[in-house]
């Protein structure tokens, strides 16, 4: 009964017009942004986040968290339209509903994308409902060694499930945390690494790291491109699946839901991870292997309903722990504290309107893009024929606006400028940003939980260990960090990701 | 692509030494009780211990059998990036003495000249419309403060 009356009290403030115009506006930018490739949701968050400064903080984070579930809804019209996912998360969709579209069967694959994301995306709620409460009052139980684990867990993990060279992964982790050291030393308050320059005393702030990281460094991979992409011309009709589409969906749906909605838990899954995962598992299960890669709809349906529950999955660490899984929810965690809210298992309690009102937000939100993706495609299809070159100044100046009215300083700007140099040369030489970004929002709690934890064992890292859930963790975060060197665990992970990637025609 | 491993490797390895170094001067402290430098000091030995695997990697990898490499530019416009590069701190430089509106301007109607080939008051209007739809939604409408400059608006 308590989490009814809770729930109405989410949808009381769910409904309220300001919360309801930042819902619409979070799932719109989030849908545009999904279904236009070379920006995605991080990108669309970080340039949009000093926008949410002047918002009251329920508003601003409903508005954000609806970018990032808009965007998983967006970015399956690009992938099965074009061949190129409009954001990573979608990578897969594009092996089998593209080949749905080359046989004209855009509309289904469109529709059935859209349906399973909104009954993942709602499932994934109830699971966010369920497991939140529980984990809420198990983790005002942890201290220091456990906070210090998690996070060491959580690092490691992204580094470990990256995209591209591990080794380059966990480097970018590390220079994320060197990176959160600049300014004032925590404890005593000793400058370190400012160089003497007065706006460093400060440290650096997310802003215009974010923005510069992946918004500016889009924009400068973005022009020297040669060429276009083309869009599919075909005709878009029959978004509503028939019953068959529906008999051969369905279970892909669910397994996807579920898969996707504990994955999204775990530090370092989130949608990408989600998706890729879905698609293999439905190729195994499926009774006809041969059609994936050919135009199956379970190809479709699986991975866009995973990638859906996973971003309702990702809000149970963040807001329960005070963790953020993945990179969004390191964006969304730094919204929080710009607004002066942090995250953790007092969260629910200190919090309820925060809290239940995002819930219902999102179920709110989940509706809206229902609404917004399926009679809308014609809209969508039109707007990705918007040349780049019209685009990309709206993005700079996003940009630019946005860093410079952080603290009207010119310095912020340059900062950005740098950053988004520095993301544009990582890009080009294969590292990617992600863990950096996660590691420099983790760095302080990572570094006061460590050093709290050495005061109070005197130096001992038996502390660690003493403790269960402490122990668990780190010692998971050894054995990934180790597998990352030896050869057979590395050659493993390059085949899996090779054969789901490589399984077109 | 893997040729360009070890260049980045070797330079982050500088980087890392360049840091552990800082973070001796700044005060390691010991396990029992960490300082200032502790965090900084271990991340850069981790990243430096990295980019040295990267590097041996490399060359190990050289060694077992030539690899085909191809420049991360080719086929690409880096003359754009470059141009883009300089013009985004070249109009951090006049920001505040020109303002918003005319280091905006500024900056549009270059870099209109440099992704497309129109006719110069295409990207002139362009950049006019642009800067001004801007002004009037963040400085009019949402009252985010932007530079005046030369400007008393």
């Amino acid at each position: 009964m308590d989490l009814l009356h809770s729930l109405y009290y989410g949808f009381s403030v769910g409904f309220e017009p300001a919360n309801i115009f930042a819902c619409f506006v979070g799932v719109l930018m989030g849908t545009l942004v999904g279904v236009l490739p070379g920006i995605g949701p991080v990108g669309a968050i970080s340039i949009l986040l000093p926008s949410t400064f002047r918002m009251n903080p329920v508003s601003a984070v409903i508005m954000l968290a609806g970018i990032y579930y808009g965007a998983m809804y967006g970015g399956s019209t690009t992938s099965i339209l074009v061949n190129i996912p409009g954001e990573a998360a979608s990578v897969v969709t594009c092996l089998d509903g593209y080949q749905m579209a080359r046989e004209g069967r855009a509309g289904p694959a469109l529709g059935i994308a859209a349906f399973g994301s909104f009954i993942a995306g709602t499932a994934g709620l109830i699971g966010l409902m369920l497991f939140a409460l529980p984990l809420a009052k198990v983790a005002l139980d942890f201290g220091p060694p456990e906070y210090f684990a998690f996070i060491l867990f959580g690092l490691t993990l992204v580094g470990y499930l990256a995209r591209g060279s591990t080794i380059k992964a966990f480097m970018m982790g590390a220079l994320g945390l060197i990176l959160s050291c600049i300014g004032l030393d925590w404890v005593d308050a000793t400058p370190r690494f400012n160089f003497n320059i007065v706006e460093l005393m400060d440290g650096i702030d997310m802003v215009p790291l974010a923005m510069g990281l992946f918004g500016i460094s889009e924009i400068l991979l973005n022009v020297e491109q040669t060429t276009s992409p083309e869009i599919l011309k075909t005709k878009i009709k029959n978004l509503l699946p028939n019953v068959s589409d529906w008999m051969e969906s369905i279970w892909a749906i669910i397994r996807g839901s579920v898969l996707g909605f504990f994955l999204g838990i775990l530090p370092g899954g989130g949608g990408i991870i989600a998706s890729f995962l879905s698609y293999s598992l439905e190729k195994k299960v499926s009774k006809n292997p041969n059609k994936f890669g050919k135009g199956a709809i379970q190809g479709v349906a699986g991975p866009e309903s995973a990638n859906n529950s996973a971003t309702a999955g990702a809000f149970v660490p963040f807001l329960t722990l005070g963790i953020p899984p993945n990179i969004v929810m390191a964006l969304l965690f730094g919204a929080l504290l710009i607004h002066g809210i942090r995250p953790g298992p007092l969260f629910i309690r200190e919090h309820p309107d925060l809290f239940w009102g995002l819930i219902s937000s999102m179920y709110i939100g989940n509706l809206m893009l229902l609404v917004l993706n399926l009679p809308l495609i014609p809209v969508w299809v039109k707007i990705l024929k918007i040349p780049y070159k019209i685009l990309f100044p709206l993005i700079l100046l996003f940009c630019i606006i946005g860093a410079y009215s952080l603290n009207n300083r010119i310095f912020d700007l340059v900062l950005m400028f740098i950053f988004g140099i520095f993301g544009y040369l990582s890009r080009k030489f294969d590292y990617e940003p992600a863990p950096l970004i996660l590691a420099f929002v983790l760095g302080p709690i990572f570094e006061l939980n460590l050093r709290h934890s050495l005061l109070l064992s005197k130096g001992s890292f038996s502390i660690f260990f003493t403790r269960p859930i402490s122990a668990i963790a780190i010692i998971l975060a050894i054995i990934l960090f180790a597998t990352s060197f030896v050869p057979f665990f590395t050659k493993r992970k390059e085949e899996f990701k090779s054969a789901t990637l490589d399984e077109g025609p | 692509m893997k040729d360009n491993d070890q260049l980045s490797g070797l330079f982050w390895l500088a980087v890392s030494v360049f840091i552990c170094i800082k973070s001796i001067d700044l005060k390691i402290g010991s396990f029992h009780s960490p300082g200032p430098g502790f965090l900084p000091f271990w991340s850069a030995f981790i990243l430096g211990a990295l980019a040295i695997v990267l590097v041996v990697k490399r060359i190990v990898s050289k060694r077992k059998g030539a690899e085909i490499t191809t420049s991360l530019w080719k086929g690409m416009k880096f003359s754009k990036v470059i141009w883009i590069s300089i013009s985004f701190f070249a109009y951090a430089l006049v920001l505040t003495k020109l303002g918003y509106l005319l280091a905006t301007f500024g900056l549009l109607t270059f870099l209109f000249g440099i992704i497309q080939r129109t006719r110069i008051w295409v990207k002139v209007l362009t950049a006019i419309v642009t800067v001004v739809a801007s002004y009037l939604i963040f400085y009019v409408w949402l009252e985010v403060q932007l530079p005046k400059g030369i400007f008393v608006f």
